[in-house]
């Protein structure tokens, strides 16, 4: 085991024991959001599905609730959010339930739960916590990551990017996308809100002639960072990790302004049975301490107020981000057509 | 009245269980609306162009492995064999994602070594990858048959003035065809469903249309586009049946030597395989996970992995038995034998959603672990049942007749006449089914029970995250597991038949 990995386990053990929160300046609702002293203790049993792959960090969060809640019997079952949420589909149908607790990577997904009447709504005084842009009935985000455009500093300076999103389309940039992949999806989905149809299908036209397509957003990174492309759309967290693993990679994040260039997306969390033990586990993840640790660890981008911004980011309120409401970004469909209409699927 | 066999009452039922995801499919898939673009005519040809071309290869790649392997004394024979079954057992997403992360401008390889090296993608590259993934299955299937024919027919050719070479073409080789057949339907119904290869090497195909509609909360468009790529799995299976091969008598081994020159062709091959297909991403994972850590991995994946899939490759057998003795006894049979195929042929995640709702009406079993090998076991039960059926077909039906006139019950000719001749062909199966079962992931990551781990749902978790060195690992158990594993089922297989003449 290396250093960093001991270092991590350490931190995860000490994650939500006495030690973290002490390190928490203050308990309860004071800036930076509640401290886990403050919650109340999780007890019986608890099955959450998890919708996403991740690199051991989510794990340490589950360890940490576990050692914290003796009395907690929490299960976790990972897979795509997409495939976890037409299995809950098929077990409401099946008049199974399962799940007490869906935590999704993005949010469609648990629109297409929330559509089947299948969440039950989010006590208000959890939605409270968030910031104010992020308070949804039916769900609660958790942790969000914005678009990033990420440029090969080799071959593009920052100073020649655009802050705006449609201006890539008129560049002569060679540029990476990777138009299969949900999180491009979501974006699109987002222009075509803001700017319209027409804008988008000629935005899509634009971009598609000077082009790489990848399978997934890691490889548009990988791609920039090896000047294959001098840049490309991808969510925010990708370079980060990269540069995690590799420093002097040569890839590095701008932001557009006010579009859907540098949208926050959010993974979130929907309850699907009654009773306090979900519930007061999302107050879990909301928490100070996981917060904190969320952001530190994986780069994800915390939404509770006062909890800081992952190494490598500026301030949310630096990152310009439209504003739309992410349930919205479930009408994948027309994007669709649109991706079709002009053969970029 | 005639009696039905029992093999087709077995056969049956079992040809029943496999084409009920199917039929979930087809159930979810009713009433969807289908708006496909202009493009579709360019996705077929792609689709159609990667299969044909990954069969091509696997074949040149996989018969002339095995008849070395299996007729002429290498060095470490059997270590090979389980050397180049390994790649069955790496997540073909995986071997693309390491070529496309060691190749190209600025790839890994011209990191470490300076060399600038052209990048692989597009068909070339995607067949690249699905061939050195898949030619195992033409490897095997094609070593069974081979081992079950009779030497004494290439020393009749031999003594007819034809030369070794003349005799294994010509006498040997067509003999073999229904093995070499039935591996090549395996590749071609893997690599029209696969979905991960082509992705990550940029080429458009069919299963990409299905997977983004899947991912668009489409899932009765994904499952109606699944079942039109039946269709072409269709045709796969009905070229497949085309190929016969007479019956003949079972008999003793054949053994050759190979020259100095042929065993190092043989050596040269076999490495170049095992670097690209095993060492190169496992040593692009270790590179990964030198530059970041691990943390996270427990042990006990390992079992989690291993004892899964011994139980569905069992399983798997038993049930391909009644299957492809029935597929040898007329053509009702061969019917059965071919709508076992059908599950193979549909994209994974597709198919682990239809599993689902098969589970759920077996509530008790649902997220089970019995689940998950009933799961297996139909999913992978054509690889079972082709092996096992191309070594029962070229046994003549003599056998078990006197072994009857005799005085043996139906059942006793089976287990002391049929049973054991077909034992190459059994190992051969379920060594393909614990491989596959190893690697498989969209319906493990549905039907596993909740909290429960494998090598394959690690590797992807870290996989999709981003957190690609904490790959190498699992990666690397992966390969070890399955090498030990063929290594003991070869055992097996050489035990019954007899090892090199001393």
């Amino acid at each position: 085991m290396d250093r960093r990995a001991f270092l991590q386990g350490a931190v995860a053990l000490g994650l939500l024991g006495p030690a973290g929160a002490r390190a928490g300046r203050s308990r309860g609702s004071g800036p930076g959001g509640l401290s886990v002293e403050a919650l109340p203790e999780l007890a019986g049993d608890l099955t959450v599905y998890l919708g996403r792959g991740e690199g051991g960090l989510y794990q340490d969060v589950m360890e940490a609730i576990r050692k914290r809640s003796p009395k907690l019997d929490l299960q976790v079952r990972r897979g795509p959010s997409t495939s976890l949420a037409n299995t809950i589909v098929a077990e409401a149908r099946a008049g199974v339930r399962r799940a007490d607790l869906f935590w999704s990577i993005d949010s469609s997904s648990i629109g297409l739960v929330a559509e089947r009447g299948l969440t039950r709504a989010m006590p208000a005084g959890i939605s409270s916590q968030l910031k104010s842009e992020f308070r949804y009935q039916d769900w609660a985000p958790i942790s969000g990551r914005v678009r990033t455009v990420a440029y090969n500093p080799e071959r593009v300076r920052e100073g020649e990017l655009p802050d705006d999103i449609m201006a890539f389309a008129d560049s002569d940039f060679a540029i990476g996308w990777a138009p299969a992949y949900g999180a491009f999806q979501s974006f699109v989905t987002a222009m075509r809100l803001l700017e319209g149809k027409q804008r988008t299908r000629d935005w899509l036209r634009g971009v598609k002639a000077r082009a790489t397509s990848y399978a997934g957003e890691l490889g548009v990174v990988m791609a920039a960072a090896r000047g294959e492309v001098d840049l490309g759309f991808a969510n925010h967290y990708y370079t980060l990790r990269l540069k995690q693993g590799m420093p002097d990679a040569s890839v590095a994040i701008a932001f557009t302004s006010n579009d859907a260039g540098s949208l926050v997306n959010a993974s979130g969390a929907a309850l699907l049975s009654p009773g306090e033990t979900p519930a007061d586990f999302v107050r879990y993840l909301l928490s100070r301490e996981v917060q904190g640790y969320l952001a530190r660890e994986a780069f994800e981008i915390p939404l509770v107020p006062g909890v800081a911004m992952p190494e490598g980011l500026p301030p949310l309120d630096e990152i310009d981000p439209p504003d739309l409401d992410l349930t919205r970004l479930a009408e994948i469909r027309p994007t669709l057509e649109l991706m079709r209409d002009t053969g970029v699927l | 009245m005639r009696r039905w066999p029992v093999s087709y009452l077995l056969g049956g039922l079992v040809a029943a269980a496999a084409l009920v995801p199917v039929g979930v499919l087809a159930y979810l898939g009713l009433g969807a609306e289908l708006e496909l673009g202009g493009r579709t005519g360019e996705i077929l040809l792609n689709t159609v162009l990667l299969t044909v071309l990954t069969v091509v290869a696997s074949v040149l790649l996989g018969v002339p492995l095995a008849f070395a392997t299996a007729y002429s004394e290498i060095p470490f024979r059997r270590f090979w064999v389980a050397a180049l079954s390994a790649p069955l057992a790496i997540p073909s997403y995986i071997g693309a994602f390491a070529f496309f992360a060691a190749f190209g401008r600025g790839g890994e390889l011209q990191g470490l070594t300076g060399i600038p090296t052209p990048s692989v993608h597009g068909l070339a590259g995607a067949t690249l990858v699905m061939t050195l993934y898949t030619f195992p299955f033409v490897l095997l299937t094609t070593r069974a048959s081979l081992r079950s024919l009779d030497a004494h027919v290439v020393e009749a050719a031999r003594t007819l003035g034809l030369s070794l070479h003349a005799a294994l073409l010509r006498v040997v080789l067509p003999r073999a065809r229904n093995g070499i057949a039935a591996g090549a339907l395996l590749v071609a119904l893997y690599t029209l469903s696969d979905f991960g290869t082509p992705a990550i090497m940029r080429l458009d195909t069919f299963t990409r249309i299905i997977y983004v509609e899947y991912n668009a909360f489409g899932l009765d468009r994904a499952a109606l586009l699944s079942l039109e790529l039946l269709v072409l799995v269709g045709v796969v299976l009905f070229l497949e049946s085309r190929v016969g091969a007479e019956r003949e008598r079972p008999g003793r081994h054949l053994w050759l030597t190979l020259g100095r020159g042929q065993k190092a062709a043989f050596l040269a091959v076999a490495l170049a395989i095992l670097t690209a297909a095993i060492l190169l991403p496992i040593g692009i994972f270790t590179l990964w996970l030198v530059r970041e850590g691990a943390a996270g991995f427990d042990p006990v994946y390992v079992l989690n992995s291993a004892y899964p899939s011994l139980l569905a490759a069992a399983g798997a057998v038993l049930c391909a038995l009644p299957v492809a003795y029935a597929a040898t006894t007329g053509r009702l049979g061969r019917i059965l034998e071919r709508a076992t195929y059908v599950g193979f042929g549909i994209p994974g995640i597709v198919l682990g959603t239809a599993l689902v709702y098969v589970g759920l009406q077996l509530q008790f079993l649902y997220q089970t672990l019995a689940l998950l090998v009933l799961a297996y076991v139909l999913r992978f039960l054509p690889l079972a049942v082709g092996s096992v059926r191309s070594t029962i077909e070229r046994m003549e039906g003599h056998m078990a007749g006197a072994a009857r006139s005799l005085g043996a019950s139906p059942f006793e000719a089976f287990w002391r006449v049929t049973l054991p001749l077909s034992l190459p062909g059994i190992v051969a199966g379920a060594a393909l089914v614990f491989l596959e079962a190893m690697r498989e992931l969209p319906a493990t990551l549905l039907l596993r029970p909740t909290g429960f781990e494998t090598l394959a749902t690690y590797l992807w978790r870290v996989y999709e995250a981003g957190y690609f060195g904490r790959g190498a690992a699992p990666g690397l158990l992966l390969v070890l597991v399955s090498g030990v594993a063929v290594v003991v089922m070869l055992a097996g297989e050489d035990r019954r038949s007899g090892g090199p003449p001393t």
